[in-house]
């Protein structure tokens, strides 16, 4: 009994640490993994709003869904908002955080005042620069009207040559003092007698910014990309605000596009199945960056 | 020969038969009070469209069936173009959060395919409620309230466009006159799109900024009634009906495009962006003197329920007395969405949900709705029009009444098949997408390319048939 004892005791002993954890890992494995599988299961079937066949479809909205345009176009809008906010955030957050890096009096309600856009949520930004476009009763109309000395109607929901710079006035407004917040901490961190010796030996700005900054503040530089990057990719709230995906479906995003089919259209199984591609894109892409990144180190 | 006591017996009856219509129209309501007192100390749920619609049940019936039952009523407030995602949502998932639904027509057949609406014919007999039914106007009677044959909605808003213009820019002599002598007939309401176009551009050119000639809402997610309406009285059809091939890129599609996107220039700026409530402000503001849309325009520029908190958001009417009613250009309007009350296939408590529908849309209940100044219910029964109340209301509720009654009887269907909710956006995005381009052949061309693509998706021979059915109703093409 007392050897049956210390056997189980010692058992418990070397694998406490998974025992401990077990519980956790069930929870995580419940409400990650499971719909992880039901989802590829589902895939695979035809659910749609009208029929329920569950049986096995082999591939067939996979191949829908590559020969399917409107994905494409999805695809290529989410990254044309991607390639243009992402660098635009990056910069403007970095020229802020150089700007705020001196002690100017009243720094601290600035900076409070600058990350309010970041606080608001997307819906609420994307409402407020919607009124902001009005062409009635928007102030940015206006103010163009003012300065081109005639009024001038702009169309910011309608133009094609519009919609974009409104989609991306509203992203990078918001989310610039993102950026600006974490390269600010980044930049407090970088050495400045490495700084002060570069000065004397009359180093140029650039070989001071790709020599010194960038190494110190690449850390913190990588991981805001990641953020905002996998964030822009998912973009949904201020551009359905803003447009809904139109004119037409010209601003339709990824996100927008799974919405519609999955949940106005019903297309249960073919949502499935580009979810499940989209999951295998943004992993590849995410492990591949990660390496990069440990390579950089 | 007939006898003294026959023609007694006769002559009371007949004396005595609006008091047995009344009797038996009170009998739908006072029945649905009487056989729901058993269900007191319950909650049911129901489905309204978000915002001023539920007001209605939120401060009127809702606590009047309370009052009259015991039964409580809980309000699920949802956008429109949400209803049936949401209602779908509950039955797929089986959650059933909602006993009673209010549900868009032509949604209909997708919900009874889909099975999440439950068959009312047992209900109503039991109830006794078919002959109530009877008194609902024929174009929302016959159209909205049957799949298969079967009853699953109440019609219950009397939804139809109707065209509003200012009579006080229309009967200007001034006006009149000039009108006349450059374009040879009366300056009046429109009857065909030419004259709309016609007459819109003639009130731009003399009173712009102050007043452009007309305004619609052009933006998501109504603007395609317009477009339905237009394409049809113009002479197009939806689909080939042997194939289904979507023909709505024909000549007359692309023409009406083209001029939808003509008649933008003699709108005010921006027009392009106009929702419900744009175009509203704007009507009211007396910045257009012609548009269309539903009967609620009708009674707010008339400044009826001005004083209601419920309507702060409605800009005061500076147009009041002013508004004249007609039936919209062509003379066909599209009757566009309305709402049907029915019952949660997934309902835990059916009978109950039916009681408390059939007491909302019953003709004593009805009539008080529809009054009701903060609500967006319209008449939609013969004795809603008849309504010496109703009629009392303001100077022109009159005509008013008149107008949605022929507008009504007139009206041309929303297109009804299955996955109905697909076409509507399609053509709404063709729609914006004809706004942003200017090109009207390629935005019908991919409209047409989007159609054909969703009916391969549902099934071309499944919707063969509903479109037949649909097809072959007589508010669906002019005749």
């Amino acid at each position: 009994m007392t050897a049956r004892y210390n056997r189980l005791s010692t058992l418990i002993d070397r694998n406490f640490g998974r025992i401990a954890a077990a519980p956790a890992i069930a929870v995580l494995l419940a409400v990650s993994l499971f719909p992880l599988i039901y989802t590829i299961v589902v895939s695979f079937q035809n659910l749609t709003m009208l029929d329920s066949d569950t049986s096995f479809q082999g591939f067939m909205h996979y191949r829908a869904a590559l020969f399917d345009t409107r994905l494409w176009a999805a695809l290529g809008h989410t990254t044309l908002i991607l390639v243009i906010a992402l660098p635009l955030e990056i910069i403007l957050g970095y020229v802020l955080a150089r700007l705020f890096l001196e002690q100017l009096p009243g720094r601290q309600v600035f900076v409070a005042l600058l990350v309010l856009p970041t606080v608001l949520s997307p819906i609420v930004a994307g409402a407020t620069w919607r009124l902001m476009f009005d062409v009635r009763f928007g102030p940015v109309g206006q103010i163009v009207s003012w300065l081109v000395g005639e009024p001038v109607t702009m169309l910011w929901t309608v133009n094609p040559t519009l919609v974009y710079p409104a989609i991306l006035i509203c992203e990078v407004w918001q989310w610039t003092p993102f950026m600006f917040l974490l390269l600010l901490a980044a930049l407090s961190n970088v050495d400045q007698g490495q700084l002060e010796a570069a000065e004397l030996d009359g180093a140029s700005g650039w070989r001071v910014f790709s020599k010194i900054i960038l190494p110190a503040i690449r850390p913190v530089l990588v991981i805001a990309i990641l953020i905002r990057g996998l964030d822009i990719f998912r973009i949904f709230d201020v551009i359905w605000v803003l447009t809904e995906g139109g004119p037409g479906t010209m601003t339709e995003t990824l996100s927008i596009f799974t919405y519609q089919i999955g949940f106005v259209q019903f297309d249960t199984s073919y949502t499935a199945a580009i979810s499940i591609m989209v999951v295998l894109a943004l992993t590849i892409a995410l492990t591949w960056a990660l390496r990069r990144v440990e390579a950089l180190k | 020969m007939i006898t003294r006591r026959e023609l007694i017996g006769t002559a009371s009856l007949f004396a005595l038969a609006p008091r047995f219509a009344f009797a038996q129209g009170a009998n739908a309501a006072a029945t649905a009070v009487e056989a729901a007192k058993k269900y007191a100390g319950t909650e049911i749920s129901i489905v309204w469209e978000a915002g001023l619609q539920s007001l209605d049940p939120l401060n009127f019936s809702g606590p009047k069936w309370e009052e009259l039952t015991g039964i409580k009523v809980n309000v699920v407030e949802v956008p429109t173009d949400q209803m049936f995602t949401k209602i779908m949502q509950d039955y797929r998932s089986g959650a059933a959060a909602y006993d009673a639904l209010n549900v868009i027509p032509s949604w209909m057949p997708d919900l009874v395919k889909a099975g999440a609406m439950e068959p009312l014919d047992a209900f109503v007999d039991q109830y006794g409620y078919r002959d109530e039914l009877q008194d609902i106007a024929a174009a929302y009677r016959d159209n909205q309230m049957k799949v298969d044959e079967k009853i699953y909605g109440f019609p219950d808003d009397g939804d139809v466009m109707l065209l509003y213009y200012r009579k006080d820019i229309f009967e200007d002599p001034a006006m009149q006159e000039e009108f006349k002598a450059k374009h040879g007939y009366d300056l009046a309401p429109p009857t065909d799109w030419t004259q709309f176009a016609q007459i819109g551009q003639f009130i731009t050119d003399k009173m712009a900024p102050t007043t452009y000639g007309a305004g619609f809402f052009r933006s998501a997610p109504y603007n395609h009634y317009m477009f339905q309406e237009r394409f049809r009285m113009e002479g197009g059809k939806f689909f080939d009906a042997g194939s289904m091939a979507c023909t709505v890129n024909s000549e007359v599609g692309q023409k009406v495009f083209e001029m939808m996107l003509a008649e933008n220039k003699f709108m005010p700026p921006g027009v392009e962006q106009w929702n419900f409530v744009d175009n509203l402000a704007n009507f009211l503001q007396g910045l257009t003197a012609m548009t269309i849309s539903w009967p609620p325009y009708g009674r707010w520029a008339a400044g009826y329920g001005s004083g209601e908190e419920a309507l702060n958001w409605v800009p005061k009417t500076q147009v009041a007395g002013k508004v004249g009613y007609a039936l919209t250009p062509l003379g066909r309007p599209e009757l566009g969405v309305g709402f049907a009350l029915g019952v949660s296939s997934t309902s835990k408590n059916k009978e109950a949900a039916y009681l408390f529908i059939q007491w909302l849309n019953s003709k004593e209940t009805s009539l008080q709705r529809v009054m009701l100044p903060y609500t967006l219910r319209d008449p939609f029964r013969t004795s809603h029009y008849e309504s010496a109340e109703y009629r009392a209301l303001w100077p022109d509720a009159p005509a008013y009444l008149d107008t949605i009654k022929t507008s009504g009887e007139k009206g041309l269907l929303d297109l009804s098949l299955l996955q109905q909710d697909k076409y509507d956006t399609a053509m709404v995005q063709a729609i914006t997408n004809l706004w942003a381009t200017g090109d009207a052949k390629a935005s019908i061309d991919a409209l047409a390319a989007e159609f054909d693509a969703i009916t391969q998706k549902v099934g071309v021979d499944k919707q063969k048939e509903i479109y037949s059915a649909w097809a072959a109703k007589p508010g669906a093409y002019p005749a």
